[in-house]
């Protein structure tokens, strides 16, 4: 709904302000700590107007932080979290999201936490399609421990413990999902609000595992890309000719290029791969819906009995 | 007590587990008491194993190390268990070349060890059968020694293979001249088998029991207290209880997942208690020391986890599919940092299906990891015990779930410092007011603090816990004689089995013994403790593992409450085997006072 001036406009301004008042619920009284011109304050910022763009609220929300500077954006949302361990919270919020499906669970972690330390959960929870959005904040380098080099630091860079320069070449995260036949994989990038929060509200939208890779800026530790490298570089796949987001060869050879073009937006997307959940045969016909809704007395003297 | 002990011996492959399982029935049909042990080596085919049953006309609950009749399915059976059998027990087998068994039978004639044997592969062709059918002539041999109505293993034979009617058929036929022990047939080396007469009694009564072992128990009493998830990743001795919960679940609607490591399956446990489910993991040891992490984290966080960990012997691998009690100190100790967690050791199968219960209700009520523990024997072992007392253990799910209560909750009320520790829980999304789930240290709503004063603080709250938790814990239970016991034992886990089948022995020889079982391991109840020292002189420990992990947590413990206490002896046992009848009665003949 638009204003415009030939009607009355108080309905408009009316669902503007519940927004905006929304968005506010969010902030609570914690003092950010991330440096100036981090990336991750313009994350945190995309994902309350996205939730308050799709009506979502306290009781619907559960945000997992990993470990790293991202995890200390943990309590700085005014919604349910969980700070987990380093490279484990995708399958803590998998687990979350399997037992209460009523609730949008968004897992956060770093390049350190899911290209290196937990990149075999990273791999199941894609063939797996559980029901997560999960935002990758992909800033080439461990922050939170001074700027070490991760697995997407660019070549030949010198970071803290690599003085003489990175000698691996860098994973590609968004490439690398896309090898894993996935139902959602799309990039943005930490410095254009809106198209994160475009991207945010997309993936909010879908059923199952919903990968987000944000290339950020880490103007502290990361010299090698800085904001500006991303801009000259950025390429949205709606400016791409004939690019259609349900074709994942496409996918791949659009996500391959870290260095000329960075393919942005909606990557892949497969709206009709059952989830999780649906692929269970024990979990067909259920009148209930959440398994944290099912927790009493189940009556096993059926199953005693076949063992007389 | 009069006891029965049976053994199955062949390679893995063979169709020992078929044979056992069949028998295991036909003895239950006729009304015996069984236990059913499992030997193998940690392959899939191939490799020597061995089925033992030992069956009674009374409750029996421990294994017996000697062996009345094996069944020798190949060569390498005989070899291995001749000198296992009792001495005028009886082999049986059918293995044809005779003439490369001279030694064998000199070995067997000197303890009067009977061979009683049939041409096992001629007798399996000649009714058209295969190879893997000479388990079915051995059978109906080791049946007709038994002295048992042939019509009971009838019917389990059929039973067993009811899905393979033309097999099945041939399979009758073998079963029944094996019995018969008659094959007059061209090229036959032995018309008529004279077998030697076992005279067992066979109960007047069939009493109402159900067969299972550990890890079905605890699936059974997981489904039955409200259980909805089961993140797993296989290992032995563990793996069953993914098995069992996954085929109840087309019942159940329970999500169980084999996820890709045993970290990710902790994590799920984790993560789905942290929504407000119940949930659990299972592994042993090496699989634990994964999880380690993850526990430690449910304990910052106060999310309440269960995970079983089966024990077997050894560090790295060790014998994967044996058992031990050697992990003792990895649950009580494992995971960094400090904080409040609970263990508890199941011993049999009633133990399991109600123990794993309250755990649930433990961890809940107290918002800590409680670590199940069991051992190989408990876990997989069979046996016939009377069916489950069902729906009588409450569910406790110490969150708050009143609607009135969850509109008025304060952010602070999640971690809020109060005189027990225990602050008010409640699942994500349920209430208007949210908290933080931190594994940094925080303040009472979850937020991060590294502030000295409230870090110290919120430390002490969680580690409080500790005393609720122990104030709340059963106190051990006394098997045997109550006071004054010639010799006495304090042990934990599958010992309670040995030692209450070498309690009734005793009694019948007048030789007053008894017995300390803790159930709940950690922390340490010490009430029951300090009176069973003190009313008996000839205390020591049985356990399975080298050091003594839990005489040791016993000593400490009364040290604290200013008792000086010495174990008179520790029987331990770290071989992979469970403790057997002979050898704890032979350490009471040579120990009590």
């Amino acid at each position: 709904m638009t204003c415009d001036p030939k009607n009355n406009c108080t309905e408009y301004l009316k669902g503007l302000a519940e927004k905006r008042a929304q968005y506010a619920s969010f902030d609570n009284e914690e003092k950010i700590t991330w440096c100036s011109g981090c990336g991750n304050m313009g994350i945190q910022n995309a994902l309350k107007r996205a939730f308050s763009f799709e009506g979502l609220g306290v009781k619907d929300l559960l945000l997992c932080y990993d470990i790293g500077c991202n995890g200390n954006g943990s309590d700085k949302m005014g919604t349910y979290s969980l700070h987990g361990l380093h490279g484990r919270i995708i399958s803590a919020a998998a687990g979350a999201a399997v037992a209460n499906t009523n609730l949008k669970v968004i897992a956060i972690a770093g390049d350190g936490g899911t290209m290196s330390e937990g990149i075999n959960h990273l791999v199941h929870a894609v063939r797996n399609d559980y029901p997560v959005l999960f935002v990758l904040h992909n800033n080439q380098n461990y922050g939170l421990t001074t700027g070490q080099a991760s697995a997407t630091t660019r070549k030949g860079y010198a970071m803290n413990g690599s003085p003489d320069g990175v000698t691996t070449e860098p994973m590609n995260p968004s490439e690398f999902a896309l090898g894993l036949e996935p139902s959602f994989v799309a990039r943005t990038f930490s410095g254009d609000m809106k198209h994160m929060t475009k991207i945010f509200r997309e993936a909010l939208n879908h059923k199952g595992f919903a990968f987000v890779e944000v290339m950020q800026v880490c103007p502290t530790y990361n010299k090698a890309t800085p904001s500006k490298w991303f801009w000259d570089r950025l390429k949205f796949v709606e400016d791409i000719e004939g690019y259609n987001s349900a074709d994942l060869e496409m996918a791949r050879e659009a996500a391959h290029d870290m260095n000329d073009s960075l393919a942005m937006g909606i990557l892949y997307r497969d709206p009709t791969m059952p989830s999780f959940m649906e692929r269970l045969k024990s979990r067909e016909g259920l009148e209930t819906s959440i398994l944290v809704d099912e927790v009493k007395h189940y009556d096993v003297s059926g199953f005693l009995e076949e063992l007389q | 007590m009069s006891r029965t002990t049976i053994k199955i011996a062949g390679e893995s492959g063979m169709g020992l587990v078929s044979v056992g399982t069949i028998l295991s029935k036909a003895l239950k049909r006729l009304g015996f008491y069984i236990n059913l042990d499992r030997e193998y080596p940690s392959l899939i085919k191939g490799g020597h194993s061995n089925v033992q049953i030992d069956f009674s006309k009374e409750p029996l609950h421990c294994l017996s190390q000697e062996v009345d009749v094996v069944m020798a399915l190949d060569r390498v059976g005989l070899d291995e268990y001749v000198d296992t059998i009792r001495e005028g027990g009886i082999l049986v087998h059918g293995y044809e070349k005779r003439e490369r068994l001279k030694d064998l039978e000199e070995r067997a004639a000197t303890r009067d060890v009977k061979l009683v044997y049939l041409p096992g592969r001629q007798v399996a062709f000649f009714h058209g059968g295969n190879e893997l059918m000479v388990n079915m002539v051995l059978l109906g041999m080791m049946w007709k020694v038994l002295g048992f109505d042939l019509k009971v293993l009838e019917d389990q034979v059929s039973e067993q293979f009811a899905s393979k009617p033309d097999l099945l058929k041939i399979d009758l036929e073998i079963l029944r001249t094996g019995y018969a022990g008659e094959f007059a047939c061209e090229g036959s080396d032995v018309e008529k088998v004279e077998f030697p007469e076992m005279e067992i009694e066979v109960p007047e009564e069939v009493p109402e029991t159900i067969l299972l072992d550990g890890n079905h128990a605890i699936a059974l009493g997981a489904v039955q207290c409200g259980v909805r998830g089961y993140f797993v990743y296989p290992m032995s001795p563990a793996s069953s209880i993914l098995t069992h919960l996954a085929l109840m679940a087309e019942k159940t609607g329970m999500v169980v997942k084999q996820a890709e490591d045993e970290i990710t399956a902790a994590q799920m446990a984790f993560g789905a208690m942290f929504a407000g489910t119940r949930a659990f993991t299972g592994t042993s040891g090496g699989g634990y020391d994964l999880m380690t992490e993850t526990i430690t984290l449910a304990g910052m966080t106060e999310t309440p986890l269960v995970t079983v960990v089966a024990q077997r012997p050894g560090p790295a691998t060790g014998l994967p599919t044996w058992t031990g009690q050697g992990d003792l100190n990895l649950a009580i100790h494992a995971g960094h940092g400090e904080y409040p967690k609970i263990v508890v050791a199941a011993s049999d199968q009633n133990s399991c299906f109600e123990l794993i219960q309250h755990s649930f209700n433990l961890a809940e009520m107290f918002q800590v990891p409680v670590i199940f523990l069991t051992e190989k024997v408990v876990a997989e072992t069979k046996s016939t015990v009377p069916t489950f007392a069902t729906g009588d253990i409450e569910i406790h799910r110490g969150l708050v779930m009143d609607e009135e209560e969850l509109q008025n909750l304060e952010r602070t009320d999640r971690f809020k410092i109060t005189e027990s520790g225990v602050s008010k829980r409640w699942a994500p999304g349920s209430s208007e007011t949210y908290y933080f789930g931190n594994g940094d240290e925080h303040l009472e709503d979850g937020r991060l603090t590294e502030e000295a004063d409230t870090s110290r603080a919120m430390y002490a709250k969680r580690m409080k816990k500790m005393d609720a938790i122990f104030n709340c814990l059963p106190e051990p239970e006394v098997y045997g004689v109550n006071e004054k016991a010639e010799i006495s034992f304090i042990g934990w886990g599958s010992t309670k089995n040995a030692m209450k089948d070498v309690i009734k022995e005793c009694a019948a020889d007048d030789i007053k013994v008894n017995y300390l079982h803790f159930e709940y391991v950690y922390p340490l109840k010490v009430d029951m403790l300090k009176k069973f020292i003190a009313r008996n002189k000839n205390v020591c420990l049985i356990e399975g593992n080298y050091t003594g992990q839990f005489g040791d947590l016993i000593k400490l413990k009364l040290q604290d409450e200013g008792v000086l206490f010495k174990f008179k002896k520790r029987f331990l046992k770290y071989n992979g085997r469970p403790f057997f009848l002979e050898e704890t009665m032979q350490f009471i003949i040579e120990n009590k006072l």
